[in-house]
């Protein structure tokens, strides 16, 4: 998501529960003052927003399955533009929503942190929220005599910078959308940042926040992103300046990436710091910025590419080809660029060298 | 002429002298300013003029054994003087340029120590460069009437042919006795030497200065970006040079268009800087462009090898919207 000229103009935060004993829902906390951060906590608050929803983050694009009267959705139509009162007596509601959603006696306590503001030039509102668990940590005192340092044990402290304790999600206004269109999602773009997400094993653990908390669902585009990730992918690769066995190399772990790897969401970033050096790896963020590809990170369907993804295929000039399986063709075959015999233009021609690790079986 | 008509001359002109001398400083200096030079920086002794005393003036028109003038008071032409010293052979061409596109006066190049070179290779001595100076039309500074006649010598040279000149003009033109051979020689080794620094001198000033950051105009392409965008002027700092000579693989004849592309694709990002442009003194640069930029084009190889405090760029990147995290 494009998060240029983030401004947030209020922040509340209300404290929720882990269930009780009994599996009995707690009564969620109410604050009613807004919270105010002096400039550098502020900056701090906005980097996790960035770090959370913003550009190579791990955040995904989701769609607004539940649009009832008391969905979240609903709730955050009419009260992001209510005044600053209403807003803070509404705000908890959203606690009590989490709080409903909280299904298991797994699931921790924590505090969630709603906020608004605005992004871009034409300053599109949008409303976040975030909850945030609780964990342990130490802070360094000084001693202001000798100077020492010393580790005073704090039980609760939040929003630290790693983000497997927090979750985030955010409502951005769409700008010019339909004020007749009677579906949220002409209205408002939502994002989902939560490390549980992406895990293999991690939607069930993820659910209660996207799919019960918020009534969001996966988009139906993922398909179509995910298909043109992997063409625009390849397309970069193609046209990298790297001998063909590397290309080959960079197009199975492709392949792998897409098919093989667990994780259910991919990114841009997340397959370069894989798989490419440094360099490569800014030019493939900004060839696939420029080809239209979501920034953060999007849910991957492999659908359309399936067909694909099952078999590697390499040509030659003279209508040489070799095709296999992507996972024997990774396992199976090697190939590497070698000098062959001097050619026409006085310098070595460019020769492949492939091993394949099995024998013939058949021949036509 | 008389000593006594020479004199009654001299007490009616001295004040047009002196007034001419002060409008040729004035008017170097100003267009040294115009250079971007800062005048206590760029001449290492302060510019003044000088009228010539009477006595060593008249001593000079009647008294000289090795000179003989036939009209005096017209043929010393260094009746009011001004002296430039600068650092480097370079840049005297400055103020050589200066003077010889001024429509102020006329000037008459009298001596140049790369001519002399020239026409005697084989001499090492007094080196400088000496123009004559009229103003083109009658002038009047201050009540005071200057006439195309008047000439004002200006001297340009650098540092160490300036100390070359102290050590010889008093004590061996103007020595009371006969100077031993062996002293002339010694001056002589010592010019040759002069010579041969202030030539090391320039080489390092090149090498120091020259580099594709500055063949590409990189710092002053940036400043116009920033200024046409935000309408402010910025105050660049040196550090951006430390940050360019960090990822100084990334300067080359493309890296200007492609941050003035984005910077004009992203309209925002001018309205963020005339916003937070009293924040910090980051916002006042054009280095900030080139930051943004980097956060969203080459972000990998900006938080790799950044040669700052890397806290520096967490406003900028909340700013666009770019994280920072590092944990893919």
């Amino acid at each position: 998501m494009q998060l240029l000229k983030l401004n947030i103009d209020k922040i509340i935060i209300h404290q929720v529960y882990q269930r009780d004993a009994d599996g009995h829902r707690v009564k969620p906390m109410q604050t009613h003052d807004y919270t105010n951060f002096a400039p550098a906590a502020m900056e701090t608050f906005k980097q996790r927003i960035v770090e959370a929803l913003g550009e190579s983050s791990k955040a995904v694009e989701m769609e607004i399955v539940n649009q009832d009267l008391t969905s979240v959705s609903h709730l955050v139509n009419h009260s992001i533009d209510e005044d600053r009162v209403t807003f803070a007596v509404s705000s908890y509601d959203f606690a009590v929503k989490l709080s409903d959603s909280q299904l298991s006696r797994g699931i921790p306590g924590g505090i969630v942190v709603i906020f608004t503001g605005t992004v871009g030039r034409s300053a599109n509102k949008f409303l976040g929220i975030i909850k945030a668990e609780t964990h342990s940590a130490y802070e360094a005192e000084k001693d202001s005599q000798t100077g020492e340092i010393s580790l005073k044990y704090v039980e609760e402290v939040l929003l630290t910078p790693s983000s497997k304790l927090y979750k985030t999600a955010a409502f951005f206004e769409k700008a010019n959308s339909d004020p007749q269109s009677k579906d949220l999602n002409d209205k408002w773009l939502v994002m989902v940042s939560d490390s549980q997400i992406g895990k293999t094993d991690g939607k069930a653990a993820a659910k209660y926040f996207y799919y019960s908390f918020l009534g969001f669902g996966y988009p139906q585009t993922s398909a179509r992103t995910t298909k043109q990730f992997y063409d625009e992918t390849k397309k970069f690769i193609k046209a990298l300046e790297v001998d063909e066995s590397q290309k080959s190399d960079y197009i199975n772990a492709l392949t792998t990436y897409l098919k093989v790897d667990t994780s259910s969401t991919i990114s841009t970033a997340d397959f370069a710091s894989k798989y490419f050096d440094q360099d490569t790896q800014d030019e493939f963020a900004g060839y696939m910025d420029d080809a239209g590809l979501p920034t953060a990170s999007f849910t991957k369907d492999i659908e359309y590419i399936s067909s694909s993804l099952k078999f590697r295929k390499v040509s030659f000039s003279k209508n040489i080809k070799i095709s296999a399986p992507s996972d024997s063709f990774k396992s199976l075959i090697s190939m590497s660029t070698i000098d062959g015999d001097i050619g026409k233009s006085g310098l070595p021609e460019e020769w492949t060298q492939v091993i394949i690790k099995d024998k013939i079986v058949k021949q036509e | 002429m008389t000593e006594e008509e020479f004199q009654q001359h001299w007490d009616r002109d001295k004040l047009a002298y002196d007034a001419w001398g002060g409008v040729v400083v004035a008017t170097i200096c100003t267009e040294l300013k115009k250079a971007g030079k800062s005048i206590d920086v760029f001449l290492k002794i302060p510019p003044k003029h000088r009228v010539k005393g009477e006595q060593s003036l008249i001593d000079k028109a009647f008294y000289r054994p090795d000179k003989s003038y036939t009209d005096p008071y017209n043929e010393i032409e260094d009746k009011v003087g001004a002296r430039f010293v600068v650092l480097l052979i370079e840049d005297i061409k400055l103020i050589d340029d200066i003077i010889k596109r001024s429509e102020l006066w006329t000037f008459d190049a009298c001596k140049h120590f790369d001519e002399d070179k020239e026409r005697e290779p084989l001499l090492f001595t007094y080196q400088s460069v000496h123009f004559i100076l009229r103003p083109k039309k009658a002038l009047n500074v201050g009540g005071c009437n200057i006439t195309t006649e008047i000439p004002c010598e200006v001297q340009i040279r650098t540092l160490l042919q300036h100390a070359h000149a102290e050590l010889t003009h008093d004590a061996i033109y103007k020595a009371k006795r006969a100077v031993k051979p062996s002293v002339h020689r010694t001056v002589a080794k010592s010019m040759a030497l002069i010579e041969t620094t202030d030539g090391f001198f320039n080489e390092v000033s090149h090498q120091l200065n020259h580099g594709p950051v500055e063949e590409l105009g990189i710092v002053s392409k940036l400043d116009a970006i920033y200024f046409s965008s935000t309408k402010i002027k910025p105050n660049t700092q040196k550090s951006i040079l430390t940050i360019l000579d960090e990822f100084e693989d990334l300067v080359n004849d493309t890296l200007i268009d492609s941050i003035e592309s984005y910077i004009n694709k992203t309209p925002e990002i001018a309205e963020i800087i005339q916003e937070k442009y009293s924040d910090s003194a980051l916002y006042k640069q054009s280095t900030v462009l080139l930051l943004y930029w980097m956060l969203k084009r080459k972000k990998r190889k900006l938080l790799d090898s950044w040669p700052f405090d890397k806290s520096i760029l967490i406003p900028l990147a909340n700013d666009i919207g770019v994280s920072m995290r590092d944990d893919h």
